[in-house]
């Protein structure tokens, strides 16, 4: 943490003086309505996605991806900014990527063993 | 940050408090750091609630892989326009959070009254919401049309159906039209060769299950997260926090936003599959 040591000499007021402290903290009210906004967009995309896929024979892990790009596009939208990561600490910014990275080693390493062991099995009842 | 006695000695409760906000704990250099050491420490909790919805989403993929449409056909039976309501309902108080917190740090008590009183008020109406679509689940097996129905008496279901995972789970006949891609016509000769969908040996319970027990972890977390918002306001109303002191707001609105995604992905994977 040098950054906080840098902060030291100024004593326990220091911070507002050291520039590096003066950028964070702050999103604009405006910011947030604009990423609402997006996120509403964003939540109608989905909906209309999956009613026009009603009528039309897309391939079943297209219209799953189309839902899952969305879903992560909103959850990037409030990762950064109305849950301030875009203007955190870089070791909180680590440990919020680790927590998706994390996940999606579990599903890369379950899936390739299940693959590995003939996957999708053949259709019929569940054993 | 030596405490300084002079003549007269300060009160137990003000030791050295004198350059600071009295919130401001002796082994943080500023303000500035405590909020970010607890920012980092909310993290690492939140990482530890990824993982434990990550291992529901992970058998959802395994299943859903294996078996489309079984999928396709018992996601039909969920309630979508209540589901897009309820998410529509979360953003909002997403974004209520959000203006709590800047509300807070611009020192505005008022406002972050009112963001935190709407945000309260968003997140009772979800599980309203959540709480009337498993009514209508269980109101089916008792074989009311809907939970008021159930209660009063009233309109009894035409045809046999009951979603909720057990013995008595009763999947009702494929019908045509609403599986979509020929779905249902083919997942009778695939879901059990053409035995009745009753009982643990319907396929389609699986849904149902993970549904359950993902969205029913989901409201658990809703419950705690109305908990922390309602704390937050007692304190924002007895003046504790200020605009050099409002890391429970940023570390509550957290958890928040946290539910927020997780609800992001539950909407789209249960209500929106074909």
């Amino acid at each position: 943490m040098a950054k906080t040591s840098t902060t030291a000499s100024h004593g326990p007021q220091g911070d507002g003086v050291h520039p590096e402290h003066v950028r964070h903290t702050h999103i604009s009210r405006g910011t947030y309505y604009k990423v609402f906004g997006a996120l509403m967009a964003l939540m109608a995309l989905t909906v209309g996605a999956w009613w026009i896929e009603g009528f039309i024979a897309l391939p079943r892990l297209l219209g799953v991806a189309i839902a899952m790009a969305i879903a992560i596009a909103k959850t990037t939208l409030i990762v950064l900014y109305f849950m301030h990561v875009k203007v955190s600490e870089r070791a909180t910014q680590a440990y919020a990527a680790a927590a998706f990275i994390g996940f999606a080693i579990m599903v890369i390493i379950t899936m390739v063993d299940y693959f590995a062991r003939g996957w999708p099995p053949p259709p019929g009842p569940l054993p | 940050m030596a405490t300084t006695p002079t003549a007269k000695p300060a009160p137990v409760h003000e030791h050295g408090h004198e350059a600071h906000g009295r919130e401001l704990l002796h082994h943080f250099e500023s303000a500035q750091q405590q909020k970010e050491t607890a920012t980092l420490g909310m993290w690492v909790f939140l990482v530890t609630e990824i993982m434990l919805f990550g291992g529901i989403f992970m058998a959802y993929i395994v299943y859903r892989w294996a078996f489309p449409d079984v999928w396709a056909e018992a996601a039909h039976h969920l309630n979508t326009p209540l589901g897009a309501v309820n998410t529509v309902v979360l953003l909002v108080s997403s974004l209520t959070v959000a203006l709590a917190v800047n509300a807070a740090e611009e020192g505005d008590r008022r406002r972050l009254l009112t963001m935190l009183g709407i945000t309260l008020l968003l997140g009772a109406t979800f599980l309203v919401i959540k709480g009337y679509e498993y009514g209508e689940k269980f109101a089916h097996c008792a074989g009311a049309a809907n939970p008021v129905a159930w209660v009063t008496g009233g309109a009894r279901l035409e045809e046999k159906e009951c979603l909720v995972p057990g013995r008595s789970f009763i999947f009702p006949e494929a019908h045509g039209a609403e599986g979509g891609k020929g779905a249902a016509a083919t997942h009778g000769a695939e879901a059990g060769h053409g035995q009745p969908q009753a009982g643990p040996g319907s396929p389609y319970q699986l849904f149902y299950f993970l549904y359950f027990v993902a969205t029913g972890l989901h409201a658990v977390h809703m419950v705690i997260g109305l908990t922390i918002v309602s704390v937050l306001t007692f304190i924002s109303w007895r003046g504790v926090i200020t605009p050099t002191y409002f890391t429970p707001i940023e570390v509550g609105g957290l958890y928040w936003h946290l539910i927020d995604i997780i609800w992001v992905f539950l909407f789209p994977l249960f209500y929106l599959v074909h």
